[in-house]
């Protein structure tokens, strides 16, 4: 799950980074008491889950006289489409230089992988294809609760000595808050000293319980209720449901649906063990999608029972066509009892596709 | 054979639990059909003295490795107790282990695999289905009626879809010498680079089947640095960017880690991609055919 800045910045500055003066706002009005702290010009940044905000018009420049009213515009956007319910008023940072510090998950040496670069700022992923010698890279040994000075010394190069104990801070956070990727940037060096002038963290998924994280954040409140049946769930936008078992054949499913010239309307995993009452909620979910015409459902597994899965389809009563396919234990039953009840059972995944495109073509 | 064969004792780690019990009971259906060794202890803390299905579950790993010689370990744990198992296991000086066990944290993950590597074992997964050698052994949950013994490798990041992909095989006449589920985790023990480099030593194994999906871009890694043949499949052609696909690894993130520019780089490098799982067996067929 995405911090929002502002709660990232909570964070990094509880581990001891310096992060500018701001308070969050939820209305125009609750600006005023600040506008002695935050000094004559500052910034409104819109606290929304979209990345490059700042060109789409989600970051502000304000002064005493103007604050209010430019944090009215603000609340009256939409930043790539999302409504603007939090603001991060902030002091206005006297930029010298502008740095780049991240760190994530390296598939490759399956350690956290440290980015730092001189070259920061919103040009980031610009620098990185077109000058990625200027960026520096270190992986370290997760076993180690901090950063050995040495790798410290090797990513900043000539940068200031002062930016070192920020690295080692932010490899702590990562560690800690059990992140997938801890991003500083721009990092800052002003005649004050060194800020994160923006941060963000995102949180692993499988980590959010023992991160105190009740609500995931990023799922829409139909991902949400797939997630409570224990299903992955992801909404597309076309018109077939596709219900499978293992993220692998799922996505294979969807994939062949778009290969016959189709759509899916989304991606239900119902996981491990189809038990007829899972089938059944699986199925609901996915046809409580208003685009949804038709449903595929997929499934093949050595100990699936076929007849389970049928009662489970069956009992689902809904009113789209489904069409199934189903490799397992028990195969000659499930067809019986679906096709007793006009269900179209099919033996491969290219033919059940195939149906589904023909029926929403 | 790679990782293990009949003469592989396994231990199972969660081996009192449900999916331990069950799988227990698989895995040693499948040895006494082969004439292997199989699951020879389990390991459950607290449970030392009981037994599943006949066999003896100690209380630690080290234990159980007093009594048996045991080359490999899966283990069914919560994802709270698997790294620590992992550990455990390396630890004691097992050599491969198998973590069968969904949603573990990424960093206890790191954590465990660069331990294990300290050991010297091998970690397959997590949130991974194992590893099946046709004939000879059966370490996790694949489901071994859809097998049969032959000589082509297959690596996956799925389940599932594996298990689509070897009945294709079987049902083309076309059998597999070792079956891997490397797991669909960002960060995992094995990856496409070490099976692929066990495959290449391997004296079974004349062709390999690397089944990739979204996320990363460890499956070019893998078909490059092999002389074998491979016939390779991508999975998530459709899939949005930023949205998991239901593994914890399959997410296009930066815009890096798509189907498309995987399959263009996998083609590049001249490695033969299908656009469709029923297309596979043909394209391996032709891989023997023209004999590259």
């Amino acid at each position: 799950m995405k911090f929002r800045e502002y709660e990232a910045k909570n964070v990094i500055q509880a581990a001891g980074i310096p992060v500018p003066a701001g308070f969050l706002i939820r209305t125009p009005d609750e600006l005023t008491p600040h506008l002695a702290a935050l000094g004559d010009a500052f910034v409104l940044k819109a606290q929304v889950d979209v990345g490059g905000r700042g060109k789409a018009g989600g970051i502000l420049m304000a002064d005493k006289a103007t604050g209010t009213k430019v944090a009215k515009e603000l609340f009256g956007k939409q930043i790539k489409g999302l409504p603007v319910k939090e603001v991060l008023a902030e002091q206005k940072l006297d930029i010298r230089h502008e740095y780049y510090l991240s760190i994530t998950v390296d598939r490759s040496s399956r350690q956290p992988l440290i980015l730092f670069t001189e070259a920061g700022g919103v040009e980031i992923e610009i620098t990185a294809k077109e000058h990625p010698e200027l960026i520096r890279k270190v992986v370290a040994n997760p076993l180690m609760k901090d950063l050995p000075p040495f790798l410290i010394r090797e990513l900043l190069g000539n940068a200031p000595k002062e930016i070192g104990p920020v690295i080692n801070k932010l490899y702590k956070v990562f560690i800690e808050k059990d992140a997938l990727l801890a991003e500083i940037n721009p990092l800052v060096a002003t005649p004050n000293g060194i800020f994160a002038a923006d941060a963000k963290i995102i949180v692993d998924d499988n980590a959010l319980g023992r991160q105190g994280i009740a609500v995931n954040r990023d799922l829409s409140e139909r991902e949400r209720e797939a997630e409570k049946h224990g299903f992955s769930y992801v909404e597309l936008d076309g018109r077939i449901g596709v219900i499978g078992n293992g993220a692998g054949l799922t996505m294979a499913t969807l994939d062949l649906i778009e290969y016959y010239g189709g759509k899916a309307a989304n991606f239900l995993d119902v996981g491990g063990g189809a038990e007829s009452e899972r089938v059944k909620n699986a199925v609901r979910l996915v046809a409580s999608v208003p685009t949804v015409k038709v449903i595929v459902v997929n499934l093949l597994g050595g100990i699936t029972k076929c007849d389970e899965v049928a009662k489970g389809i069956i009992a689902a009563e809904i009113p789209q066509k489904v069409i199934v396919r189903l490799a397992g234990t028990n195969e000659a039953e499930g067809r019986r009892l679906l096709s007793e009840k006009g269900y179209e059972m099919l033996d491969t995944m290219d033919l059940v596709v195939k149906k589904a495109v023909e029926v929403t073509a | 054979m790679i990782y293990g064969d009949k003469k592989t004792g396994v231990l199972v780690q969660g081996a009192t639990g449900k999916q331990g019990e069950f799988h227990i009971g698989l895995m040693n259906a499948y040895a006494q059909q082969v004439g292997g060794r199989g699951v020879v202890a389990g390991v459950t803390p607290g449970k030392g003295g009981q037994q599943v299905h006949g066999v003896p579950v100690y209380n630690t790993v080290k234990d159980a490795m007093k009594e048996h010689d045991i080359g490999a370990a899966v283990i069914f744990v919560p994802a709270g107790a698997a790294a620590d198992a992992i550990m455990e296991e390396a630890n004691a000086g097992i050599d491969t282990i198998v973590c069968i066990t969904e949603h573990i944290p990424v960093q206890d993950t790191m954590k465990a695999v660069a331990y294990a590597r300290m050991e010297d074992a091998s970690v397959i997964g997590p949130n991974c289905p194992g590893l099946l050698s046709p004939g000879e052994v059966k370490m996790g949950i694949m489901p071994s009626g859809l097998f049969t013994r032959g000589h082509v490798g297959v690596i996956s990041r799925s389940g599932t879809l594996t298990y689509e992909v070897v009945d294709e095989l079987t049902r083309a006449g076309i059998g597999q010498s070792t079956v891997v589920g490397i797991g669909g985790d960002p960060v995992i023990g094995q990856t496409f680079v070490d099976v692929m480099q066990r495959f290449e030593k391997d004296p079974e194994t004349k062709a390999v089947v690397l089944i990739g999906e979204v996320g990363g871009n460890l499956e070019e890694e893998g078909a490059t640095c092999t002389d074998l043949p491979i016939v390779s499949y991508i999975a998530g052609v459709s899939a949005p960017p930023d949205k998991r696909m239901g593994h914890a690894g399959a997410i296009v993130e930066g815009g890096e880690g798509d189907a498309k520019s995987k399959i263009a780089r996998l083609k590049k490098h001249g490695v033969p991609v299908a656009s469709r799982v029923s297309e596979i067996p043909e394209m391996v067929r032709e891989l023997f055919r023209c004999g590259c």
